[in-house]
C-alpha cells in the first residue's frame, strides 16, 4: 500500500529506542509524533546512574557524538531545535483506528502546566513549593515539573513570582486526533515490583528494594548525592546481599530470562565495591548470564571481590537496628550460609508496561510472552509487527541501550525503504 | 517472618548456618598474595577442575568447593581438610582451569600455611619423619630385585648422609620436631 508521504510516523514511548527512531526519522524529512506518558523523556534509561555497556550518561552512546550540542548529548538539540518532531509527554495515546498507512491516533495530552519553552529552571517554584520539581539537570524538556497532588499556597506564590509566566496552574487536559501513517512502538519495559514473592519481605521491609532502586540512591542527583544509605534511616551501608532471577525464569510470574539484570547487578556491585567505601557485595544467583561481552562485568566483580553465592535464599530476618538476618543455601558448598546485611536488592523481572496488552489487542499484533512480537516468527524481520506497525526496544522483551538503537534504527530503515 | 515474637520458633533450617562474619576474609588475600594466588578470584565455580581430578569422587570437598571456601575465607575448614594432603599434584585441574586457576598450586599454598600452623595429619609427618631418618623415602629392601637383574646387592655410592644433614635444616626438620 503507498503511504502518503506528508502523513507522520508516531511513536509510541520516548525511551532509548523511540527517541532513536524519532530523530532519525526527523532528520530524514519525516514528521514524526513522539508521545511518552512521563512529563520527560528518556524511559528507564534516566533512572539506570550509569547505563552498560559503556557506564556512560545514556544520553551520550558511542555513534551519536558528531551531532551538534551540548557535550555530547545530542538529543537535546535534536528535541529542542528538530522541527519535524512534534514532542507530547505527559500524553497517551487512547485508540488507534483506520487502515494500515492511514491510522488515527486519539491522544490525551495531560495538563501543561509548565511551559518548558518558557522555563529557565531557575528554581524559583522549588523554592516557593514542594510541588515543583527537577527529575534531573539534563532533562528533557528542560523544564520543571508539577505534581498537582502536592499542591500547597506557595504554588499559586510560584505562579505569580515566575520571571518567564512558565507556570499555568489552571491548564486543561486535551484531546486530539492526528493522522499517521506508520506505528513505531517503543513502549520499553516496567521492572516487576516483587511484592507478592513473599520470602523476600520487598514493600514490607524498607531495606529491602529493586536493581533499578538502587540506581538511583547511586545516582550522584539522587537525595544522598550518591551515597549508599539505608532507605529505612539514610544510615550508611557497610553490607549489600543481592539476588538474581526474582520473577524471571519462574513459571508463576515471567518464564523468561529478564536478559540483561545479572548485567546491571554487577555493574551496580562493581560500582558499590570499587566507588564507595568499605561496602561488601554479596550475589545470590542460579545462573551469571552476563551474555556476550558483558562478561567483563563478571569478571571485574570477582576480581574486586564480590562474593558469590550459587543458591538461594532460605531465610530473612529484619533485625531491630534495621538490619537483615539472611540465611542463603549454597548449593555449590552444599551449606547454609548466614549473613547479616543492609540492604537488600533484588534482581526482579522486566515485564511488559502497562497497557501493552491493550495496544498489541487493538492494533492485533502477537504477543510474545506479553511484550510485542513480530508480525512473521519465521521471518528475521523482529521489528515488524504488523502492516506499517514496527517495534523496537525492549517493546519487544528486554533489551540493552545497543541492541534497542539498532532495532530503532532497523525501523527507520524500513520506513524510509517503504517511502521511496 | 518479620515479627519479633516468631523469633522463639524454632528455625526453618534445621542445620546451623555457617555465619559469614565469623569467617576470615584475609584468608582469600593471604591466598591471593601469593605469587600463585594471582587468578584466585577468578574462579566461577565451573567445577572443571573437579571434573578433571581423577581422585576426587571420593573427597568430601571436591576441588572447586575448596577454592569456594577459600573466597568465602573458611579458612580453619581448608586448612584443615585432609584433602589439600590427599591431592595427588597430577595438575589435571590446573591445566584445565578456564580462568588460569592454578588450583594444584594454591593447594600447594595451603599445605604450607597448614603446616606453618602445625596442621599436618599424622601420616604426612610419618613420612617426613621417614625422610629425615633415613635421607629417602624408599629404602630397597628386596634385595632379590637387583638380584634378579645382575645387579649387587647394595646401591652404589648411594649416600643420605648429606640428605638426612640438608633436611634437618628444612621445614621437614621442623614438621618432624628437630631442630628449632
Amino acid at each position: 500500500m503507498k503511504t502518503v508521504v506528508s502523513d507522520p510516523v508516531l511513536v509510541i514511548g520516548a525511551g532509548v529506542a523511540g527517541l532513536t527512531a524519532a530523530t532519525q526519522l526527523a532528520d530524514s524529512g519525516i514528521r514524526t509524533v513522539l508521545v511518552d506518558r512521563l512529563p520527560i523523556v528518556g524511559g528507564n534509561a534516566m533512572d539506570l546512574y550509569k547505563a552498560f555497556p559503556t557506564d556512560d550518561c545514556f544520553y551520550c552512546f558511542e555513534g551519536s557524538r558528531t551531532r551538534p550540542g551540548i557535550r555530547k548529548c545530542f538529543y537535546r538539540s535534536a528535541i529542542l531545535d528538530q522541527p519535524n518532531i512534534d514532542l507530547k509527554v505527559n500524553a497517551e495515546v487512547t485508540e488507534i483506528s483506520g487502515s494500515p498507512g492511514k491510522f488515527q491516533a486519539k491522544l490525551s495530552v495531560g495538563p501543561q502546566y509548565i511551559d518548558s519553552k518558557k522555563c529557565i529552571m531557575c528554581g524559583l517554584c522549588i523554592e516557593r513549593s514542594k510541588s515543583f520539581s527537577l527529575p534531573s539537570p539534563q532533562c528533557q524538556p528542560q523544564a520543571v515539573i508539577y505534581d498537582p497532588e502536592l499542591s500547597d499556597e506557595g504554588a499559586k506564590k510560584a505562579e505569580e513570582e515566575c520571571p518567564t509566566k512558565a507556570i499555568n496552574l489552571g491548564a486543561q487536559p486535551s484531546e486530539e486526533t492526528v493522522q499517521i501513517s506508520d506505528i513505531v512502538i517503543a513502549t520499553g519495559y516496567h521492572e516487576m515490583k516483587p511484592v507478592s514473592i513473599d520470602e523476600y519481605g520487598y514493600g514490607k521491609i524498607p531495606n529491602v528494594v529493586t536493581q533499578l532502586e538502587l540506581a538511583q540512591i547511586l545516582d550522584p542527583n539522587g537525595k544522598s548525592g550518591g551515597a549508599l544509605v539505608r532507605p529505612s534511616d539514610g544510615g550508611q551501608v557497610k553490607r549489600v546481599m543481592m539476588v538474581q532471577c526474582v520473577g524471571s525464569r519462574d513459571e508463576n510470574y515471567y518464564p523468561f530470562c529478564s536478559k540483561i539484570c545479572c548485567v546491571y547487578a554487577l555493574k551496580h556491585a562493581n560500582i558499590i565495591m570499587l566507588e564507595r567505601d568499605s561496602v561488601q557485595v554479596a550475589v545470590v544467583y542460579m545462573d551469571i548470564r552476563t551474555y556476550d561481552r558483558h562478561e567483563r562485568y563478571y569478571r571485574v566483580a570477582r576480581d574486586a571481590g564480590v562474593r558469590f553465592v550459587r543458591g538461594r535464599v532460605s531465610r530473612l530476618e529484619a533485625c531491630e537496628d534495621g538490619t537483615l538476618d539472611i540465611i542463603a543455601y549454597d548449593s555449590l558448598l552444599d551449606k547454609y550460609l548466614k549473613f547479616n546485611v543492609d540492604l537488600f536488592v533484588l534482581s526482579s523481572a522486566l515485564e511488559p508496561p502497562k497497557g501493552s496488552a491493550e495496544l498489541i489487542k487493538s492494533l492485533g499484533l502477537h504477543s510474545a510472552s506479553g511484550f510485542v512480537g513480530p508480525a512473521d516468527s519465521i521471518s528475521e524481520n523482529a521489528v515488524v509487527a504488523g502492516d506499517h506497525v514496527y517495534v523496537c526496544g525492549a517493546a519487544t522483551g528486554p533489551a540493552e541501550i545497543p541492541e534497542s538503537v539498532t532495532q530503532a534504527r532497523a525501523v527507520v530503515s524500513m520506513i524510509l525503504q517503504s517511502r521511496k | 517472618m518479620t515479627e519479633t515474637e516468631e523469633k522463639a520458633d524454632p528455625p526453618a533450617v534445621m542445620i546451623e548456618p555457617i555465619d559469614i562474619s565469623k569467617l576470615d576474609p584475609d584468608f582469600r588475600e593471604g591466598i591471593r598474595s601469593m605469587p600463585n594466588g594471582e587468578e584466585l578470584s577468578a574462579c566461577f565455580a565451573c567445577s572443571t577442575c573437579t571434573a578433571a581430578c581423577p581422585i576426587a569422587n571420593t573427597w568430601k570437598y571436591k576441588p572447586h568447593q575448596l577454592i569456594r571456601m577459600i573466597l568465602l575465607g573458611m579458612r580453619e575448614e581448608v586448612l584443615s581438610s585432609e584433602e589439600i594432603w590427599l591431592c595427588l599434584t597430577c595438575f589435571e585441574c590446573q591445566e584445565r582451569c578456564p580462568q588460569n586457576v592454578r588450583v594444584t598450586d594454591i593447594f600447594f599454598d595451603c599445605k604450607n600455611l597448614a603446616a606453618e600452623e602445625g596442621m599436618i595429619p599424622d601420616s604426612i609427618v610419618g613420612l617426613a619423619k621417614e625422610l629425615v631418618d633415613k635421607g629417602q623415602l624408599y629404602v630397597v629392601t628386596a634385595d632379590w630385585e637387583r638380584e634378579d637383574m645382575d645387579l649387587e646387592p647394595e646401591v652404589p655410592g648411594l649416600s643420605t648422609e648429606e640428605f638426612k644433614t640438608i633436611l634437618k635444616g628444612t621445614r621437614t626438620g621442623q614438621i618432624v620436631g628437630g631442630d628449632e
